[in-house]
């Protein structure tokens, strides 16, 4: 068995970890915290426009997509949707085409994959559909949203407010608070026979993402059949339900595969020094101090800015956190940022640069060191936010890293 | 990292640490961890009342400062702004009293029958619960007639001895008030299996590590055992005997809520947190080879291990699990709770023992499911509850691996 260390808890890290236990490997995932799924809109965001021979072409040589292959994104989409089937939740998509899904503000949105609940809100379907505000939850207004989309074209047929029976007096509802009691099969279920009358007529409705944490796919087909109205779900700001849904059920399919879940631990450095082109470990922080972690293949997942994976210091140096890996950037801050606030911004092309075998190179194109994988948020050679393509790029470099890591 | 509050600039209010408490899952009464720590604290000022009262509930269960992606140290804020508020209300009696396991222990002891029998009547608790304002449903451990220490008089150091030489290594066993009153066979156990393992353990002088003071806002009080503590158990981390203990949560204390929480610096407090082991992590870490050398019994048996809270805050993972993985026969599932409720104390209380069963209810749904001939998990407050809640035996990782090792 192989002892592999995944470094990072996002999307990128927990679906790597889980790969790579499913297909035997000894896995040890250190992380500093939980990963930006929480805050996800739980969709995989492929590129846009969708992956084409075409728009494949025009992606830098040093994209990790290039890196990949289309076929290595085909697989990588397959697996994902399998480990997430397994665990209850159907995600619905293509590579070829993209679903245009509305926004909590009134946007248009355009993704690879979404689970069936966001899914049933494309705004290709045909007809024209509604949106509902839950009294008391300040996080979504269905008539903000509707005039918006409104404003777009879109056929929204009108808003309505549905009341939540039996909520306990406190404080202002989180979407996670919400989601519990829609977990809670009694309460649901009063709660959607309240919302019958206010809903006769609509056939498509849409609602904040709140509609179960656990059991979330059967919560929302048993109130589509109690209803007689389809049901799709707008996600709302953090916590957001559908990206603790989906990082729920890859936690659980990496641990419940044996992956050993290291939490609250931040990765430092290298158990020693890699003298001969390959790392032994890392070493992390723990309540009592530094400890080691040893394996024989190492894959860093720890994320762009926003989740420490990357450094960006006053000076104009941007650092890779645990390794010091070599990261390409503009060295002057000047450069850093583009005129416009809404062009694509060069920051976010910065980061480590991967050969085919996903292992962070040189500057002379040479791996670092022969059994380091590098994947998800610290990668550069694209830009995730201009190409629509997060967590593509995240599912993709991971799939390839575990298996890079595993030949 | 001594002054947790200051962490309280690096929240980008994220709400992950809202999303995975399990108190604000269980009651509204509760704002969330991050309402009431990084966003309260610019509030709280040292001559001001405290602005938040509902910071009462929180369980002082940690999840959130390890969720944490930023760094914050929001149960370390939260705990230290609790105490502040317990002294603000007042700090019940009872408080004063369930915090005292050392004085409880010192009391009921030499009493056990008369005490068990009288905790196993419910007009007592009724009574309890009227004038202390104890649960009378809350699980209790049953006192033993001899405690740990005088059942091991012959491990018992005042001070360090010289090194015994190559091969030996030297171990000093920190057990902890629950072991030494209620459970003093699990520490008989941890001496059988460190000696099994060729180690030389000695028991030095130790107290209350003072959690329990700490967790009811009694910090002075935590303070003093944590001072003796660090007095007594330095020189042997000094002389290079590791500490290493059976109760997560004692470990956790010396590791960290000395430092962190109760703000004690220096060398001493230092030299104590950094040679501070649980027991399992001590095992994985520095006897693996000898461990894997010995064999282990077939122990054909269904288990769920709940990793408790506070060995999840000593971010060095679920070493027992990978251990017991080991065992053949053996098919231990993973609870997909964050916490079983107790906290400690915290579930004893009777204006909190609803919200703590609450929290603790997706763990007992699942332990009932019939599968399970037992359940694990590493602090004793934890096991009492979670047997009181599901009727199951719950053992500690080291009782599964004595069973399989005898």
């Amino acid at each position: 068995m192989k002892r592999v260390l995944v470094i990072g808890a996002g999307l990128t890290g927990l679906f790597a970890a889980a790969m790579a236990a499913r297909r035997g490997a000894e896995v040890t995932l250190v992380t500093d915290g939980r990963g930006g799924l929480e805050l996800s809109h739980g969709c995989i965001d492929l590129l846009t426009p969708p992956l084409s021979p075409e728009t494949f072409g025009h992606l830098l040589p040093a994209h990790p997509y290039r890196r990949a292959g289309l076929e290595r994104i085909r697989e990588a989409m397959d697996l994902f949707r399998e480990f997430l089937t397994e665990q209850g939740l159907t995600y619905f998509g293509s590579l070829e085409h993209n679903l245009a899904l509305p926004s909590a503000a009134g946007g248009i949105r355009d993704t690879g994959l979404a689970p069936l609940a966001q899914a049933t809100g494309a705004l290709a379907d045909a007809g024209t559909f509604h949106l509902a505000s839950l009294a008391h939850f300040r996080d979504f207004s269905a008539a903000f949203a509707a005039q918006r989309l409104r404003q777009r074209g879109l056929p929204v047929g009108g808003v309505v407010e549905l009341a939540l029976p039996n909520l306990p007096p406190g404080r202002d509802l989180y979407a996670t608070d919400l989601a519990r009691l829609f977990d809670d099969r009694e309460w649901r279920e009063e709660t959607i026979r309240s919302w019958r009358s206010p809903l006769t007529g609509i056939q498509r409705l849409g609602v904040p993402a709140v509609l179960g944490l656990t059991g979330a796919e059967a919560a929302r087909t048993s109130a589509e059949e109690q209803l007689g109205v389809r049901l799709f779900e707008i996600p709302t700001l953090p916590p957001s339900v559908p990206g603790l849904r989906l990082e729920r059920a890859l936690r659980r399919t990496a641990q419940a595969a044996g992956a050993h879940l290291i939490e609250g631990a931040h990765a430092t450095g290298l158990v020693e020094a890699a003298s001969i082109g390959r790392v032994t470990g890392v070493v992390y922080v723990s309540a009592g101090g530094p400890r080691p972690q040893r394996a024989e293949a190492v894959i860093l997942a720890t994320g762009g800015a926003l989740h420490g994976g990357l450094v960006f210091r006053s000076h104009g140096a941007v650092q890779e956190s645990v390794f010091d890996l070599p990261v390409e950037h503009a060295s002057e801050r000047g450069g850093w940022t583009a005129e416009s606030l809404f062009a694509s911004q060069p920051y976010s092309r910065f980061g480590v640069i991967i050969g085919d075998d996903f292992r962070p190179v040189g500057p002379d194109g040479q791996p670092l060191f022969e059994n380091l994988f590098a994947a998800g948020g610290l990668l550069g050679g694209c830009d995730r936010t201009a190409e629509g393509s997060r967590q593509g790029i995240d599912l993709v470099s991971a799939y390839c890293a575990v298996e890079e890591a595993l030949t | 990292m001594s002054q947790p509050a200051l962490t309280a600039d690096l929240c980008l209010k994220c709400n992950i640490c809202t999303a995975a408490c399990p108190v604000a899952a269980a009651t509204d009464l509760f704002l969330g961890p991050k309402a009431v720590g990084p966003q309260a604290q610019r509030y709280r000022h040292p001559s001001l009342p405290l602005p938040d009262r509902s910071l009462a509930w929180c369980s002082g269960c940690g999840t959130c400062s390890r969720v944490c992606p930023h760094g914050v140290a929001v149960a370390e804020i939260n705990i230290q702004a609790k105490a502040r508020l317990a002294h603000e209300t007042g700090i019940p009696l009872r408080d004063q009293f369930i915090s005292r396991p050392d004085l409880l222990g010192r009391l009921g002891t030499p009493l056990a029958p008369l005490a068990n029998l009288a905790l196993g009547l419910a007009p007592v608790r009724w009574m309890m619960q009227r004038v202390l304002r104890i649960h009378r449903e809350a699980p209790m451990p049953a006192f033993r007639t001899r405690t740990f220490r005088s059942l091991q008089r012959g491990h018992l150091l005042p001070r360090p001895q010289p090194d015994p030489g190559i091969g030996v290594v030297r171990v000093a066993y920190f057990h902890g008030c629950g072991t030494n009153y209620y459970e003093p066979e699990l520490g008989g156990m941890a001496l059988e299996v460190l000696e099994r393992l060729g180690c030389e353990v000695s028991v030095p002088p130790q107290g209350c590590c003072g959690l329990p003071l700490q967790s009811n806002g009694l910090l002075d009080g935590a303070r003093a055992y944590a001072c003796a503590n660090i007095r007594a158990l330095a020189p042997f981390a000094r002389a290079g005997y590791p500490i290493v203990g059976t109760s997560t949560s004692c470990t956790l204390s010396l590791k960290h809520d000395y430092r962190t929480i109760l703000g004690l610096d220096g060398a001493d407090a230092d030299v104590l947190a950094e040679n501070t082991y649980d027991f399992f992590e001590f095992l994985t870490l520095r006897l693996d080879d000898r461990l894997a050398a010995l064999s282990l019994h077939e122990l054909p048996a269904r288990a769920l291990y709940h990793p408790p809270c506070q060995l999840k805050a000593h971010a060095v993972g679920t070493p027992a699990l990978a251990v017991l993985r080991r065992i053949p026969g053996l098919i231990i599932e993973l609870s997909d709770s964050e916490c079983c409720g107790v906290a400690g104390t915290y579930g004893l209380k009777e204006e909190k023992y609803t919200v703590a069963r609450r929290v603790g209810s997706g763990l007992f749904d699942q332990a009932a499911d019939g599968r399970y001939d037992f359940l694990i998990s590493d602090s004793e407050t934890c096991r009492w509850w979670m047997a009181g809640h599901t009727g199951l035996p719950v053992l500690h990782p080291l009782e599964v691996l004595a069973r399989a090792l005898a």
